[in-house]
C-alpha cells in the first residue's frame, strides 16, 4: 500500500472512532502545490497525500490547536503526520509542557527526503523524482525514521551512511570576525521582519514574542540593521538546544537569508558542550536546567 | 555596512573602552563595593549595573549593550555553589558561553564578552579583573559591532514653536 | 515606434544615476529586489525567470520603516523653566527615478494614492516622494503562472500608471512616453525610429473576480476558518503586496548624542494577518482567530477599501501566492466568492 493510502486509511480509522477530532496532514491544492491540510470529517480523508513536497513542519500547529479551552478544559486530541525532523519537535514541545502525549496521535512517516522547491510546483504523488535535488537539510539528515510515533508508515530503514558536510558552516567559521560581521550584516540587510521564520517554527510559540512587545521595548520595531540582526540572533539564541533542524525557517524566507546556519551552529555548540541533541527524548534542554552530576559546563 | 578600519597606534593610546558590567547583588557587587572601601584602584571604564543574580542577565541585555555601542560586557556572578538563589549562576554558566559562541559566529570578537565569578570578599580580585578586561579591550580597539545608523539631519526645522521662544517660524536648530 | 538600443539605454541610465537616485531591479543572493543602483551595469535586466521583484515598488514611497518626527527633550536649564519637548520633521527631498516598474506595481501606487494622497490631509511623506519620482515602466511579454493582473482591470502591458513605458523588442526597448515627466525624461536620449507598434503581451486565463457587493453575504461562511487553519499569521502577504499599507506608529528612544535626549516617532509596516494587529488596550482582540484575520484581509481588499476609497486593493501581481509558505491562494478565495 502506498504511503498516501496508508495515511488515508489511518486517518479514516481515527476520525470514525472519534479518537481524534482532526488529522493534520498534507494535501495538494487546486494549483497542484502541496500544503498543510486539516481533516475533521472522515469523508474527506481522500484529500490527504504523501509526496516528496511535504516540506512543512506540521507540529507548528500543535501548540495553538491544543491550547486549553476558555474554561481551562483540555483540548481534544489531534493526529499529525510527521517526518523524522518533525517528530523530534514533538518531543521538545512535550518537554516544555505545550501539550500531553495523549493529546497527539503521531502518524510517523519514514521520509526519503523532501525535494527542494517542490511545494511550489505540481509534482507526482509518491515515488522519488530522478535527478531532482533534495533539500539541504535532508542531505544532512542522520535519521529517516521518526523518533516517536503511534503508527509508522513505511519500512524501517537504517540511518543514511553518507551525510552531506556542513560546508558553508565551516567556511563561515574559517573567516575572521570582520568578514563574518560583514557577511551577516549583508544577509540581514534583506530582512523585512515579516516574521515568517518565527511563525513557521514549532518552537517559537510565545503568546507575544519578546521582540514584538511594545511595553518593554527590547528592540525597536523598525527595520534598521541593528534591530534585524538582534532579532535573528536573539531568536537563534532562544532556540539553542531546542531547534530540531527542520530548516523551515529558511525555506519560508523570501529573501534567501541563511537563517538555518545560526540555528545549526548553535545546535552543534550545544551538542559539543552538553552532549545534548534536541528532541531525541522528551527532556528539557540544558540551557534551562541546573548543572547536574554528569552534565557538565562548557 | 562594512566594519570600520582598525585603530592606529596613536588612536589606541587614546581609546577608552566603554564597558558595561552586570554585577550580582549578593557577591560581585558587594565585592566591587569592598574594592571601593579598601581604596583599591581600578579603571573607571566600567559602568556597573546591579542585578539580583547573574542568572537574571538575559542575552537580550547583552545584545542590546553591544548594539548601543559597548566595547565590552562583563558579567560577574557568585562562584558555583555559592549563589544566593541556589542555582541562578548555573544558568549563567551555561548560557553565556553559548551566547558567546553565537556572537562570535556573527562577527563579534569573543573576548569582548566575559563571564567570571567574584565573591563578596574578593575586592582585590574584582579590581584585578576589571583592570585586565579594560586593558584587553584597549588592545582590541573600538568595537565595530554596531551597524551605523543614518546620521541625524544636518538642519532641523521646528514643528510648532515652544512658548517663550523666538516666534520666527522655521528656525534652524 | 521609437526604440532605444541596449547600449543607449545603459548610457541613459548611467546619466540618470548620476543626477538622481536610480532604483532598479537587482538580484541579491538569488532574490530579485528593487534596489538603489549606482550604474546600469548593476541592474538585473529581465529574463525568463525574473518576471517581477519579490518586493513591490511601494517601498520607495512608503518605506518599511520611516521616521515621522524627531523629538528632543530639553533640560530645564535650556528652557529657563519647566522641561519641554522640541519636535522636528524632515521631509524626503531626493529625486527618484525607478526603472523596470512592472504594471502591477505601478497600479499599486494608484491604489495607495487613494488613501495617502486623495484624503485630507494627504500624507506629506508619501506625497513628497510621489511628486519627486519618475516611473519608467517595463511591460511583461507574458504573464506568469500566478499573475492575474488582467482580471482586476490591469494588464501586463498596461501603461496607465507609469510616466514612460518600455517594451522588450529585438535589440532594445520600444519607448512610449505616457506623461509629461516621461516625455521630459526621454529628451536627449538616442532613439531609433522603426516600423510597427510596441508588442502586445501574451495573456493567461482570466480569474473570476466577484463584484464588490458580493462579499457581505459571505461574511459568516465556514470557508474562512477552514482556509485559515494552515495560515501561519506571518506578514509576508501584506509586505509583498503593492497595495497593502497598514502601519504601526511608536515613539522610541534614540541613542543619546552628546548628552542630548532624543526620541523618534517611527512608523513601520504592519499587517492585519498578524495576531497582535487588532489587539486593543485592555487586551481584547476582536480578531483573535486566524479565520477572522484572513477574512478581514480579503474583505479589505475587495470590499472595504473600494467602498471607502474607490479602487480595489489588488493589482493581480500574484506575489502573495508566490511567497505564502502554506499556499493560501487569493485566486481560490475569489473562486469561492464567485461560485458561492
Amino acid at each position: 500500500m502506498s504511503h498516501t493510502a496508508s495515511i488515508r486509511a489511518k486517518a479514516r480509522e481515527l476520525l470514525e472512532s472519534g479518537d481524534v477530532t482532526c488529522v493534520i496532514g498534507y494535501e495538494v491544492g487546486p494549483r497542484g502545490w502541496t500544503r498543510p491540510a486539516f481533516i475533521e470529517n472522515p469523508e474527506e480523508v481522500g484529500r490527504l497525500v504523501w509526496n516528496q513536497a511535504c516540506t512543512h513542519n506540521l507540529t507548528t500547529y500543535l501548540p495553538g490547536r491544543l491550547r486549553p479551552g476558555k474554561n481551562k478544559e483540555p483540548a481534544k486530541p489531534v493526529a499529525v503526520v510527521v517526518k523524522a525532523c518533525d517528530s523530534r519537535a514533538i518531543q521538545v514541545l512535550l518537554a516544555e509542557n505545550q501539550f500531553t502525549r495523549d493529546q497527539v496521535f503521531v502518524i510517523g512517516v519514514v521520509c526519503p527526503g523532501i525535494l527542494s522547491g517542490a511545494e511550489r510546483q505540481a509534482i507526482p504523488e509518491d515515488g522519488p523524482q530522478d535527478g531532482a535535488p533534495l533539500q539541504a537539510r535532508c542531505r544532512r539528515c542522520p535519521e529517516r525514521v521518526p523518533v516517536v510515533s503511534d503508527t509508522l508508515i513505511g519500512e524501517l530503514v537504517a540511518p543514511p551512511t553518507a551525510i552531506a558536510e556542513e560546508d558553508e558552516l565551516s567556511r563561515l567559521s574559517g573567516l575572521n570576525p570582520e568578514q563574518r560581521l560583514a557577511y551577516w550584516l549583508e544577509q540581514f540587510d534583506r530582512c523585512l521582519r515579516c516574521y515568517a521564520c518565527r511563525q513557521a517554527c514549532p518552537m517559537c510559540n510565545c503568546p507575544t514574542c519578546l521582540f514584538e512587545r511594545d511595553d518593554s521595548l527590547w528592540l525597536g520595531m523598525g527595520t534598521g540593521l541593528n534591530e534585524k540582526r538582534a532579532f535573528h540572533l536573539g531568536r537563534a539564541y532562544h532556540l539553542a538546544g531546542r531547534c530540531v533542524g527542520c530548516d523551515e525557517c529558511e525555506r519560508v524566507c523570501p529573501m534567501n537569508i541563511p537563517i538555518s546556519h545560526l540555528n545549526r551552529m548553535l545546535a552543534k555548540e550545544v551538542e559539543a558542550a552538553f552532549g545534548y541533541r534536541a528532541g531525541l527524548a522528551p527532556v528539557p534542554g540544558p540551557l534551562v536546567t541546573v548543572i547536574d552530576r554528569g552534565e557538565g559546563r562548557p | 555596512m562594512t566594519a570600520s578600519p582598525g585603530p592606529s597606534a596613536a588612536g589606541l593610546a587614546a581609546f577608552e573602552p566603554k564597558i558595561l558590567g552586570f554585577l550580582c547583588t549578593w557577591c560581585s557587587y558587594t565585592g566591587a563595593d569592598l574594592a571601593g572601601t579598601a581604596r583599591l584602584h581600578y579603571p573607571s571604564n566600567l559602568r556597573a549595573v546591579r542585578v539580583p543574580c547573574s542568572g537574571r542577565v538575559a542575552p537580550e541585555l547583552i545584545l542590546r549593550a553591544f548594539d548601543q555601542g559597548a566595547d565590552g560586557v562583563l558579567v560577574l556572578g557568585c562562584h558555583i555553589g555559592e549563589c544566593h538563589y541556589d542555582n541562578g549562576n548555573h544558568r549563567t554558566a551555561k548560557r553565556v558561553p553559548v551566547l558567546k559562541a553565537l556572537l562570535s559566529f556573527a562577527g563579534l570578537e569573543p573576548e569582548r564578552l566575559r563571564l567570571d565569578w567574584v565573591s563578596a570578599s574578593e575586592g582585590e580580585r574584582f579590581a584585578r579583573l576589571v583592570g585586565e578586561f579594560t586593558e584587553a579591550l584597549r588592545l582590541l580597539g573600538p568595537c565595530t559591532w554596531r551597524a551605523s545608523a543614518p546620521p541625524l539631519p544636518a538642519s532641523l526645522t521646528w514643528v510648532g514653536i515652544p512658548p517663550g521662544a523666538d516666534p520666527a517660524p522655521g528656525g534652524a536648530v | 515606434m521609437k526604440v532605444i538600443s541596449v547600449p543607449a539605454l545603459h548610457t541613459w541610465l548611467d546619466a540618470l544615476a548620476r543626477e538622481k537616485v536610480l532604483i532598479a531591479p537587482k538580484e541579491e543572493a538569488g532574490v530579485l529586489l528593487y534596489r538603489r543602483v549606482g550604474k546600469a551595469a548593476e541592474i538585473t535586466f529581465p529574463g525568463k525567470d525574473a518576471l517581477r521583484p519579490v518586493t513591490p515598488i511601494k517601498e520607495a514611497f512608503f518605506p518599511s520603516t520611516e521616521r515621522l518626527l524627531l523629538i528632543e527633550r530639553l533640560p530645564a536649564e535650556e528652557t529657563g523653566g519647566p522641561r519641554r519637548i522640541r519636535m522636528s520633521e524632515s521631509l524626503p527631498d531626493e529625486e527618484q527615478v525607478i526603472f523596470g516598474v512592472r504594471p502591477c506595481d505601478a497600479s499599486g501606487l494608484r491604489v495607495l494614492d487613494a488613501a495617502f494622497l486623495d484624503q485630507s490631509p494627504p500624507d506629506p511623506y508619501y506625497k513628497r516622494r510621489r511628486e519627486r519620482s519618475t516611473l519608467i515602466g517595463l511591460a511583461c511579454p507574458e504573464m506568469g503562472p500566478t499573475c492575474f493582473c488582467k482580471s482586476v482591470g490591469g494588464g501586463p502591458d498596461d501603461a496607465n500608471d507609469v510616466d514612460l513605458m518600455l517594451y522588450e523588442v529585438e535589440g532594445g526597448y520600444a519607448a512610449r512616453p505616457v506623461s509629461k515627466k516621461g516625455t521630459l525624461l526621454l529628451e536627449g536620449v538616442e532613439l531609433i525610429e522603426t516600423k510597427g507598434d510596441p508588442p502586445r503581451s501574451a495573456l493567461m486565463d482570466p480569474v473570476p473576480i466577484p463584484d464588490m457587493l458580493a462579499w457581505p453575504p459571505h461574511f459568516q461562511d465556514t470557508f474562512w476558518g477552514q482556509m485559515a487553519e494552515r495560515c501561519l499569521s506571518c506578514r509576508l502577504c501584506a509586505y509583498v503586496c503593492p497595495t497593502c499599507r497598514c502601519f504601526d506608529v511608536r515613539d522610541e528612544a534614540l541613542p543619546g548624542e552628546d548628552g542630548r535626549e532624543l526620541y523618534e516617532r517611527v512608523r513601520c509596516w504592519d499587517s492585519c494577518a498578524g495576531e497582535p494587529y487588532r489587539r486593543i488596550a485592555g487586551g481584547h482582540n476582536p480578531r483573535a482567530e486566524k479565520g477572522q484575520r484572513l477574512r478581514n484581509r480579503f474583505f479589505c481588499k475587495f470590499h472595504y477599501y473600494p467602498q471607502q476609497y474607490g479602487p480595489a486593493a489588488c493589482t493581480g501581481c500574484g506575489r502573495c501566492i508566490d511567497v505564502c509558505p502554506v499556499n493560501i491562494d487569493i485566486t481560490e478565495v475569489l473562486s469561492h466568492l464567485v461560485e458561492g
